[in-house]
């Protein structure tokens, strides 16, 4: 049974509530709709499972997994390695960007000692980790931080999945709703139908070594470094 | 250097009532008083407006101190529940220019519920212009009644648009109690050293 604090924290962490930024990132989804390639919501539904097929579980998963893993033996370097693999599994600038940006707004959340994560300042392994990422010598991938907190926060690698993954679905959905006309009811039900997608990249992916991360979506990636250059931009990515 | 270390001033209003024209206007006025000044621009939608901006500071700010920044079709979120896209942007214009003064951050364009998080703007203002009605004031918004300045801009378009000044001033008083309100025009910068002056006194001496 999940202790009540480590269920509200994962509640905390997939609220549209945490001020992390990352209502600013489309990642891609705002070209796709630029261009007049998503017309239905049955379109978005199709093309979100994509990325969940495509980079949410094989590369965002693994990397939350890893660095969830290597929180827990205290293994800072295992934390980094993941880091450092979804940097170069991460093709697009912008995804980077808006990841590492919500990435490190989180770490910031997370270590400041009067912050709202106060439970986590003082921890050795976030406060090498937040000195790494000060230093340069570390990306700062949302995902990443994400597991790190979350493990420190008692919640499990396979919720912590979840959490990750329900996250950028709704990020994306969220995203596609507030650039074109979806309807709320439709937009809910394109979710609901996205849970088996969602629970499967999870259980597919929690507890994969980081040697099996990779990323497949190339025509996401094509959006994405399009947006770079895109005349209209409401989004960071 | 961050953030926290510098002085931000948020400018918040309606769509066309003239926040930019209010950043240009104030821009080379905090230059010439030796303040070293960034500017942000909250959801510059298309290149052109980018590029735009960039050219109106050429010659007195540097082009990496003149900024866009998206909010994912949410510009209240953006100055209000999260700013976070905000502050790290201020972020990168301090890692560059450990000496920076001053940070304008221009909203994307608000309803009149729109407030600044205290922890993006240490002074606020609210800009208005007298061709949106002159019942605004009245109106009770939150950017209205909780922001340090109000500022009513566009006045000499009162008389075309049957506005009346001394109905505003009056319900901008009742309002807002102590809280100062300024009637501006950027065309002929009518009311603009008053807007720096208290800015000034407010976040630049403080």
């Amino acid at each position: 049974m999940t202790e009540s604090a480590a269920f509200l924290t994962a509640l905390r962490l997939s609220d549209s509530m945490l001020p992390v930024g990352t209502y600013t990132a489309s990642y891609g989804i705002e070209q796709y709709l630029n261009e007049g390639r998503i017309e239905t919501t049955g379109d978005l539904a199709d093309l979100v499972a994509g990325y969940l097929r495509g980079i949410v579980g094989p590369a965002e998963t693994v990397a939350l997994g890893c660095a969830h893993r290597s929180a827990a033996a205290g293994d800072l370097d295992g934390v980094l390695a993941a880091d450092e693999r979804l940097a170069a599994s991460t093709l697009p600038a912008e995804f980077r960007e808006s990841s590492t940006k919500a990435g490190g707004k989180l770490l910031d959340l997370l270590a400041d000692a009067d912050g709202p994560f106060e439970g986590a300042a003082g921890d050795e392994l976030v406060e090498e980790y937040a000195a790494a990422l000060d230093a340069g010598e570390t990306a700062g991938h949302y995902p990443v931080i994400l597991g790190l907190l979350c493990q420190r926060a008692g919640i499990g690698r396979r919720e912590a999945a979840l959490v990750g993954a329900y996250s950028t679905v709704t990020g994306l959905l969220g995203a596609a709703q507030r650039l074109g006309r979806f309807g709320h009811t439709e937009i809910q039900s394109a979710l609901s139908g996205l849970f088996p997608t969602i629970e499967a990249v999870c259980d597919r992916y929690h507890d994969a070594d980081l040697e099996a991360m990779c990323s497949f979506a190339p025509l996401a990636d094509v959006m994405g470094m399009r947006h770079e250059r895109a005349d209209r931009r409401l989004f960071m990515s | 250097m961050g953030h926290r270390d510098v002085a931000t001033v948020g400018l918040g209003g309606p769509v066309g009532s003239g926040k930019t024209a209010m950043v240009k206007r104030l821009v080379p006025r905090l230059d010439d008083a030796g303040y070293n000044v960034g500017v942000i621009a909250n959801d510059i939608m298309t290149q052109a407006d980018a590029e735009q901006l960039q050219a109106s500071f050429e010659g007195r700010l540097p082009e990496d101190l003149v900024a866009g920044v998206e909010t994912g079709a949410c510009p209240h979120t953006g100055i209000r529940e999260d700013p976070s896209m905000n502050l790290a942007k201020i972020d990168e214009f301090t890692e560059r220019h450990p000496d920076l003064d001053v940070v304008l951050v221009e909203s994307g364009g608000d309803n009149l519920a729109a407030t600044f998080n205290p922890e993006l703007a240490d002074y606020f203002m609210f800009v208005i212009s007298v061709a949106e009605g002159d019942d605004i004031p009245a109106k009770r918004g939150p950017g209205v009644t909780q922001a340090d300045l109000l500022v009513i801009n566009k006045k000499d378009l009162a008389p075309y648009v049957d506005a009346d000044l001394d109905l505003m001033e009056r319900d901008s008083e009742r309002v807002r109690g102590e809280e100062p309100t300024v009637f501006t025009n950027c065309k002929t910068e009518e009311g603009i050293d008053e807007v720096v002056d208290l800015i000034e006194r407010s976040v630049l001496f403080a």
